[in-house]
């Protein structure tokens, strides 16, 4: 098969904060962590998806979570995913599907085949999983399939599936009719989780130590929330780049301590900057969101580029995977699998009656709004990523609505009488594509020359805005 | 196609010349030929804006706009009821959403795929032995357009060989090949909202095969300038005019570069 060279490293990205300049390390140590897990044979490791609302479930049966997404972004961010992309298609399996399960897919056929690990492995690899537990999240379908393909290479590893849905939104009907429904399937979803980890660790679920976990967890939520929200300065003190780094605590560290002391130290952090009056970016122009779309893990760069026009990221919807836990209004429960159910729940529909009081609106729509307003945005900036239709599938409509219901720019225009008259229109918004780490599909030259040429629209923007 | 243009109170130079592989290198040369079109010395240039993919390789430029930017300058130059500015090129296509004022409401690019682009016409005319001039004018002579289901250039040139060979007419070919190619470029400028005046500029503005078929397929009228090339160019010097204007106005210096007209070295 052919083994394709490592690409030329970029330019080392550079951080607004410490504390995402020591995600790198961290992230490091975890996979590390897992390799050594596994050679000490003492805990279990289990492959799994982010977002799932399972790990104090994992940490508190001491399974360890290898994120399989998160090895996949590592090798793309490293540039060294191709060779993995290109080991799945050699098995048949096509470009266009999901290129994290591709790489993952592809890495797991050549550890198996080769009964170690690939050569240079990123980071030291992947390790062999114990279990892998899927997920049937509502929109991915690879998150139940990925697995399935990479069991063709190790058929002694079993899959326990858990499902998740929420309910979808629809205006016209109230989803709590339905959510209790929800809640019971997805609480038996859960506990069937516990029993298969019981089997696989030969341990008892301690269920004093799950309510301590999902406590923790829920205290880093709330400081998360805190802390993000601090990004509203102007200038703002972290962007969207540093977040594609601190975004590890929150989608692979979560329930643990060491996730809590990192948002302690960044909240810290991005105060003393606030009070220094200290931006992302030296002299703020430009206030942008990453408005949807993972980001293409090679080209972290780009956010240095929009830096260097004078553009900070405040405020991403992407890897925000929390919402304010005391504005969803949670049923009391002392059972943490009950309440994880209800967090579930809780966030999945956290925009859903906002949405309602603004026709035309949406869930995700009402979410951009909201951003914009709260970190004073003027322009979005989306990726489509043709691999990922769970999350990408969708974006242009966002857009296209946004800019239909919601025009907060003071313009002067002519009016039909000739005279000059006050209106407003849409913000502007740019739509990067590639992918997330299928590096083929990016073109430095072009995503840049569309880069200027958004910083040039928002500038005149800036320039004709009426006072 | 590298362009140039040289404006006083009007156009008074505008040089269209080939690009080529050492494009990277040689914007001096059509500069040089503007210069004597223009019968003017470098020194006596006020300002100069570069723009296009190659605008960082102009080293005497002041400027660089990107060519989004510049084309919206251009047009609504030409055309003031102008709102929608597709511009159709031999690398790639670009819708643009303007304002009554000419600025920047909203953009879309293909860049990534030759289909979508005017090199999808050159490859096929090529294919069929037809010259670029006269594609357009041969497919509105089509009855019946055939029809190009493959989206990649290279799949369409076969499928476009196999059907001439099975006797399908040329003039139907074209069609069917200018009606593929609007419906990609419909399809990503959709994404504007398109509202009249819609305005077509760049290469694919003088095929009239593909004017009419997009016209169709927009479902708006078109309209083409008078010299669709240098709508980018002339965008980028009225935006240098503008420069000046704005400093004369406000009795700031106006920076600008040694004026050296040599090539570019590229390490």
């Amino acid at each position: 098969m052919a083994e394709e060279q490592k690409e030329v490293k970029p330019k080392k990205r550079t951080t607004a904060t410490k504390a995402a300049a020591s995600i790198g390390p961290m992230v490091k140590e975890f996979i590390t962590g897992t390799l050594q897990a596994k050679a000490d044979g003492k805990q279990k490791v289990a492959y799994t998806f982010i977002v799932c609302h399972h790990e104090e479930i994992f940490r508190a049966l001491d399974v360890v979570p290898v994120w399989t997404e998160n090895f996949a972004g590592i090798c793309g961010a490293k540039r060294d995913a191709e060779r993995f992309l290109q080991r799945a298609e050699s098995l048949g399996l096509s470009r266009s599907l999901c290129t994290y399960a591709l790489c993952g897919i592809g890495f797991d056929q050549w550890r198996e085949e080769l009964g170690q690990m690939p050569p240079d492995a990123p980071w030291g690899g992947q390790v062999r999983p114990d279990f892998m537990i899927s997920s049937g999240q509502i929109l991915c379908d690879p998150r139940s399939k990925w697995y399935q393909a990479s069991q063709q290479f190790m058929p002694d590893v079993p899959i326990y599936n858990i499902d998740l849905p929420y309910p979808l939104y629809q205006v016209n009907r109230d989803h709590r009719e339905v959510l209790g429904y929800y809640h019971q399937y997805i609480v038996k979803q859960l506990r069937g989780l516990v029993a298969f980890l019981e089997e696989q660790t030969k341990k008892k679920m301690d269920y004093d130590r799950l309510r301590e976990l999902v406590g923790l967890s829920d205290r880093t939520w709330n400081l998360i929330e805190e802390t993000y929200d601090l990004r509203k300065a102007v200038p703002c003190p972290m962007g969207t780049g540093d977040a594609m780094n601190t975004m590890v605590p929150i989608n692979f560290m979560m329930a643990t301590q060491k996730a809590y002391d990192f948002f302690v130290d960044l909240k810290k952090e991005l105060e003393e900057k606030i009070a220094r009056g200290e931006g992302e970016v030296e002299n703020e122009k430009y206030r942008l969101m990453w408005g949807g779309g993972l980001p293409a893990w090679y080209a972290l760069n780009d956010f240095n580029y929009f830096n260097s026009k004078g553009a900070s990221f405040p405020a991403e919807t992407t890897y925000r995977m929390v919402a304010p836990l005391h504005e969803m209004d949670l049923p009391e429960t002392k059972d943490p699998i009950e309440h994880l159910a209800w967090r579930w729940l809780g966030y999945w529909t956290f925009w859903y009656d906002r949405a309602k009081k603004r026709p035309g609106s949406e869930p995700d729509v009402e979410r951009l709004i909201n951003r914009i307003e709260e970190y004073k945005i003027d322009g979005v900036v989306m990726h489509e990523a043709f691999s990922c239709r769970t999350w990408h599938v969708g974006l242009i409509w966002q857009l296209h609505q946004l800019s239909k219901i919601y025009k907060p720019i003071p313009v002067y225009v002519i009016g039909k009488d000739g005279k000059k008259e006050k209106g407003y229109r849409e913000l502007p918004s740019l739509v990067l594509e590639s992918d997330i780490i299928d590096i083929t599909s990016y073109s430095e030259v072009d995503t840049r020359n569309k880069i200027d040429a958004f910083i040039e629209t928002l500038e005149s923007v800036r320039m004709n805005k009426a006072a | 196609m590298t362009k140039a243009v040289i404006l006083n109170r009007g156009i008074i130079a505008s040089i269209i010349g080939p690009t080529g592989p050492e494009q990277r290198r040689l914007a001096n040369r059509v500069m040089e030929e503007a210069l004597k079109q223009a019968v003017l010395s470098i020194q006596e240039i006020t300002f100069i804006v570069a723009t296009g993919y190659g605008r960082i390789n102009v080293p005497f430029a002041d400027k660089q706009f990107t060519e989004i930017t510049c084309h919206a300058k251009g047009i609504i130059h030409l055309f003031p009821e102008a709102r929608t500015i597709i511009d159709i090129g031999g690398q790639d296509v670009k819708g643009i959403k303007i304002d009554a004022t000419g600025k920047i409401i909203d953009f879309v690019m293909n860049d990534k795929c030759a289909a979508g682009s005017g090199r999808f016409i050159e490859v096929i005319a090529d294919t069929l032995g037809v010259s670029l001039d006269t594609v357009g004018g041969l497919s509105l002579q089509s009855s019946h357009p055939a029809t190009i289901s493959n989206i990649c250039t290279i799949y369409a040139q076969q499928e476009v060989a196999a059907s001439l060979a099975e006797g399908v007419p040329l003039s139907d070919l074209l069609a069917g090949v200018h009606q593929s190619l609007a419906d990609r470029i419909c399809r990503m400028v959709n994404r504007l909202r398109v509202e009249d005046s819609v305005i077509v500029t760049g290469g694919g503005a003088k095929n009239r095969g593909l004017i009419n078929a997009l016209s169709e397929q927009l479902g708006h009228k078109v309209l083409v300038p008078e010299d669709p090339l240098i709508t980018g160019a002339l965008g980028a010097a009225l935006i240098g005019k503008e420069i000046v204007e704005k400093a004369e106005k406000n009795r700031t210096p106006v920076e600008t570069k040694e004026r050296i007209l040599e090539e570019v070295e590229i390490l």
